[in-house]
Order: C-alpha cells, then sequence, then structure tokens
C-alpha cells in the first residue's frame, strides 16, 4: 500500500508546486506574471523543454517551466488553471472544447509505425494496420510475414499519440484490448526494439534506428510526404491556453511560434508549421 | 524524574494515536471521493463489469480485480515456500557463518526499492519469459516471478521468528526420542508454529495486493480478464498509477473507488491474521 501513493500523486502534487510558486513570484513582483509553466504531451516535451531554455536565456527575468504527463494531462491543467500552457498532441474532446481554450498550433508531426528490425515485413496498409490493431489479424503470417503471433504495444489513454491514431487508424473499429500498454513513447520504443514480433506507433520525431519504419498506405513518413500530403497518418501539435495569452505566457509562445524557434528547435524533429 | 515519565508516557501515545487517525484519514478521504461511484455507475457495474475503457466511459473492474488476485496467488505461491524454506534454513540449519550471509541478504531485499525491482523485472525476467514463451513477456507469470521475489523477505523474516518462539526443550525432547532432524523440523517444530507461518504469509499477501510500481513494468497493463499466464494483465494498484495523472470526473471517482475495493482487500487480510493468531 505505502508505495502505491508514490508514482499517481507526484505530477499533480508537482503541478500544485508550480501554481504556488508562479502565484507566488507573480505577487512579489507587483502583480507581472514572471513564470509560465507549461505541461502535457511527452510528444511535445522535447521541443517545448529545448524553446524554454532558450527563452530563459534571452528573458532572465522570466521563468518558464516544462513537464510532461500526457496530452489529457496538459489539457486538464489549463483548463483548471494548475499551468498556464497545456501542450497536446491531439484535438480536443467535445467536453473539452466548452471550457474556453485557445489554441496555437506549433508543428505538424507523422505517427510512424514501427516493428522489430528482424521483422521482415516493410509495408502495411492502412486496413491492415487497423485489423492489426483491433485484433483481427494476429499473426504476422497473415500480412506475409513469419508464422509468429504479433505483439501488440499501444499507449496509455492520456495519451494524445493514441487518440489521433484511433482516429486517424481505426476509422471506429477499437483497439484490441490485449495489447501491452506503455504510458510513453519511450517505453513503446524499447519494447519494439527488443520484441521480435512487436508492432507499435509513435511520433517520427522519437524513431530511432533501434527500432523500424514500416510504410503505410504506400507511403514512408518523412517531414516531404507529411508536408505534401502525402502520408495520411499526420496531426498538428498545439499549445492551449485558457483564453488568450497574456503578458509571459504570449511572449513566450510568439517566442515558440517565430523563426528562431521554428527554424532551430521544431525542424530538427517535425514540420514546421511556418517555412 | 515523575514528570518525564509523564511525558515520555504522552509522546508515545501520541505517536500510536497517529497511526490510527493516519488510517482513519485515508479511509475517510478516499471514501468521500470514491463513494459516489455508487450514484455514477453503480455498484454492480463497477465491481462486475468486464470492460475497463475511461475513454468510452466504461469503468468495469472485475478484470482488474481478477488480475490483482492472480498476480498476488501465483507469487504467493511461489515465494512463500521459498521463504518459508529460507526462515528453516535460517533457524534451524545453517551455521553461522552462512547465516552472516544469507540474513543480511534478505533484510537487504526487503530494502530494494519496488521500482527497482520493476526494472528488474523489465531487463531480466520479461526478456526470460519472452524467450521462453513467446509474445510479449509482460504478463502475470513475470508478475508471479517478480513479485515472489519481492514478498520473500517479508514472510521469511517473520516466520524466522515464529520458528524460532518454538521452545528448545521440543526439538530437544524429539532428538531424545530419536527423531532425525528432518524429523523434528517437519513433525514437530512447523507444526508447533503453524499459525505463526500462516500470519507471515498472509502479511505477504498484503505485501503482494498492495505492491504498484513493479507490477506496472512488468505486467503490460491491458484491462483484460488474462486469456494466459504470458498475456498483458493489470491489477487495481497498476491502473490507478497509469491513470492518476490524468483521470476526471467519473474516472477519477472510479479510481478512488478502486482505492477503497484495496482497502477492503487489506482489511480482509488484516482481519484473517487476527483469525489465525487467535485459534488456539
Amino acid at each position: 500500500m505505502r508505495k502505491c501513493s508514490r508514482r499517481p500523486s507526484g505530477r499533480p502534487k508537482l503541478l500544485a508546486l508550480l501554481l504556488l510558486v508562479s502565484i507566488g513570484t507573480g505577487c512579489a513582483r507587483g502583480g507581472a506574471q514572471k513564470t509560465v509553466s507549461i505541461s502535457g504531451s511527452t510528444t511535445i516535451f522535447a521541443v517545448a523543454q529545448a524553446a524554454a531554455e532558450e527563452f530563459n536565456k534571452r528573458n532572465p527575468d522570466v521563468k518558464v517551466t516544462v513537464q510532461g504527463g500526457g496530452s489529457s494531462a496538459g489539457i486538464e491543467a489549463a483548463i483548471t488553471g494548475a499551468g498556464d500552457i497545456g501542450m497536446s498532441s491531439r484535438d480536443l474532446k467535445d467536453e473539452e472544447l466548452k471550457a474556453g481554450l485557445v489554441e496555437h498550433i506549433i508543428a505538424i508531426d507523422a505517427i510512424a509505425i514501427i516493428v522489430n528490425p528482424d521483422n521482415p515485413i516493410k509495408k502495411l496498409t492502412a486496413r491492415q494496420v487497423r485489423d492489426i490493431f483491433d485484433g483481427k489479424i494476429a499473426n504476422w503470417r497473415q500480412v506475409g510475414g513469419k508464422d509468429v503471433p504479433i505483439v501488440l504495444v499501444n499507449r496509455d489513454e492520456a495519451s494524445g499519440t493514441r487518440e489521433a491514431f484511433l482516429k486517424k487508424v481505426m476509422e471506429g473499429k477499437k483497439f484490441s484490448k490485449d495489447a501491452v500498454i506503455q504510458p510513453g513513447s519511450g517505453q513503446v520504443r524499447s519494447i519494439v526494439a527488443s520484441t521480435p514480433a512487436a508492432i507499435g506507433y509513435m511520433s517520427l520525431g522519437y524513431v530511432t534506428p533501434e527500432v523500424k519504419v514500416i510504410e503505410y498506405d504506400g507511403t514512408r513518413p518523412s517531414k516531404e510526404s507529411v508536408f505534401k500530403g502525402k502520408y495520411k497518418l499526420s496531426r498538428k501539435l498545439k499549445l492551449f491556453t485558457k483564453g488568450r495569452a497574456k503578458g509571459a505566457t504570449k511572449k513566450f509562445i510568439d517566442f515558440f511560434l517565430g523563426d528562431w524557434v521554428q527554424k532551430n528547435i521544431v525542424s530538427v524533429e517535425f514540420i514546421p508549421v511556418r517555412g | 524524574m515523575r514528570l518525564k515519565e509523564q511525558i515520555l508516557e504522552k509522546v508515545f501515545l501520541l505517536s500510536a494515536f497517529a497511526a490510527v487517525v493516519g488510517v482513519i484519514l485515508v479511509f475517510i478521504f478516499v471514501s468521500i471521493k470514491g463513494i459516489p461511484i455508487i450514484k455514477s455507475i453503480g455498484i454492480t457495474k463497477f465491481i462486475f463489469g468486464l470492460d475497463w475503457a475511461p475513454t468510452d466511459k466504461h469503468y468495469g473492474i472485475l478484470p482488474l480485480i481478477i488480475g490483482s488476485f492472480i498476480v498476488t496467488f501465483g507469487a504467493l505461491l511461489i515465494g512463500a515456500p521459498m521463504a518459508i524454506g529460507t526462515a528453516i534454513f535460517l533457524s534451524e540449519i545453517a551455521p553461522s557463518q552462512i547465516k552472516a550471509i544469507v540474513r543480511p541478504a534478505v533484510e537487504l531485499l526487503a530494502g530494494i526499492p519496488s521500482v527497482i525491482y520493476g526494472f528488474f523485472g523489465l531487463i531480466i525476467i520479461v526478456p526470460l519469459v519472452r524467450m521462453v514463451f513467446g509474445g510479449s513477456g509482460f504478463g502475470l507469470l513475470t508478475g508471479w516471478l517478480v513479485l515472489a521475489i519481492m514478498i520473500l523477505p517479508t514472510i521469511a523474516t517473520i516466520s524466522e521468528d515464529a520458528i524460532r518462539a518454538v521452545p528448545r526443550s521440543y526439538r530437544e525432547a524429539s532428538y531424545g526420542m530419536g527423531a532425525t532432524k528432518w524429523q523434528t523440523i517437519w513433525r514437530v517444530v512447523l507444526p508447533a508454529c503453524k499459525k505463526g507461518l500462516m500470519g507471515a504469509t498472509i502479511l505477504g499477501m498484503g505485501r503482494a495486493i498492495g505492491e504498484t510500481m513493479a507490477l506496472l513494468m512488468v505486467l503490460g497493463n491491458a484491462p483484460v480478464v488474462p486469456k494466459s499466464l504470458t498475456a498483458p494483465a493489470s491489477a487495481l494498484t497498476s491502473i490507478i498509477a497509469l491513470d492518476m495523472s490524468y483521470a476526471s470526473g467519473d474516472h477519477q471517482v472510479a479510481l478512488f473507488a478502486m482505492g477503497i475495493v484495496l482497502f477492503l482487500i487489506s482489511f480482509s487480510f488484516v482481519g484473517l491474521i487476527r483469525l489465525v493468531s487467535s485459534r488456539g
């Protein structure tokens, strides 16, 4: 029992702490907001972290702090005010639409479908991918591979990547419930890298040579194929603020969307929204 | 002097009281947050529902309860005999030099953080199970093996105490009748401390059902009634940990209600220990 309290309370506590800090410093400096807390999607996390570092360097009077937690956690934080900015790799759900969030699109990302490098499969059709994640196709032999049962690796329900995948690939079908569920893209990658029969998906920015990206519906994901609209499995990465961004929060978002960050940070992993 | 005694008495009373208040406060808090489940989802749909899919607003936790129990009993099946064997070895058989190595090792095992066990499971046991049985390597069997090692020190240390509490005269009488060491252990010592061993095992059970982090890392977290021992599964605790960071509304209520269920299971284990140790 005593061990189980550690992990779940970690993030909300940290968020609460951040909120306290932001209130505290805000008041101390005469009401002006000097701390910007940003949390959510683990897909955007690394990029936001890098942008925040540069922003802090240029604006020593403002402190930007970045946290993960998954898209749903970020949106939740933006709605409740526990954070200033929520990062999300999915669209808002119906019940979140009413909360008065304003979206800022920061990049376009492709979701890559990955398998173990030892897997001879090089491409799958949209329908095959759907049937695999739906559980209808359960053996690699059915799609021209070896005669081994497929090991599905899926993300947890807080994941924006999962949500986007569900919407774009599954077309109303449900995910098979027999999949291994992992709370982060990093874990998905390491399991697919070590399990010969595994298949999973993640942001193209997360892909390393440990795993093999396969063609989806005849196209390999790349910046060009996404940009030209050929690769279908893409989504927008967004920042959400409650109401219109103001003060330091606006300054940071403008910086994020500005040429420097888009060119030097965003374009390394994703497709920038400008240029 | 008198005053000092009184102050000390109060200090100890206060610390004992803190434990009681702690339990009550946690229980009340979890209950307040979890009880609305009865209205929002319905108790039967919650406890006996087979579908756990928070995004679709399905909150049935039966697969998770089943997962929790199977993983706990499997871990006991492997861990308890090993632990009691360790206890017998330490108290009855081992020469003092070997004892000096084994006992600290067992105690150290108790102090390892559960995330490290999870890591060990992920790096060593998951690939091992995958190699032998195929599939992903995540699942109940992996959970059993990891948990068995985790509960070993709990059961072993308490069992050892129980075995040592058996009066020396019992053993001497047994040897005096011409019994061998094995006969003495099996026919005299173990029956004499049966209650203590059962108590130790139940305590290990409590440890196992509450384990979270390690299970989150090795079970595979599929919220289904597992089809086989090597298919991904979930436990109540691991799902609470997985979902807590983003859950809101009914989903959050469901997680707290799962906390109540875990509480009740723990209570019944404690009750079981009381029952076992009060019977003559």
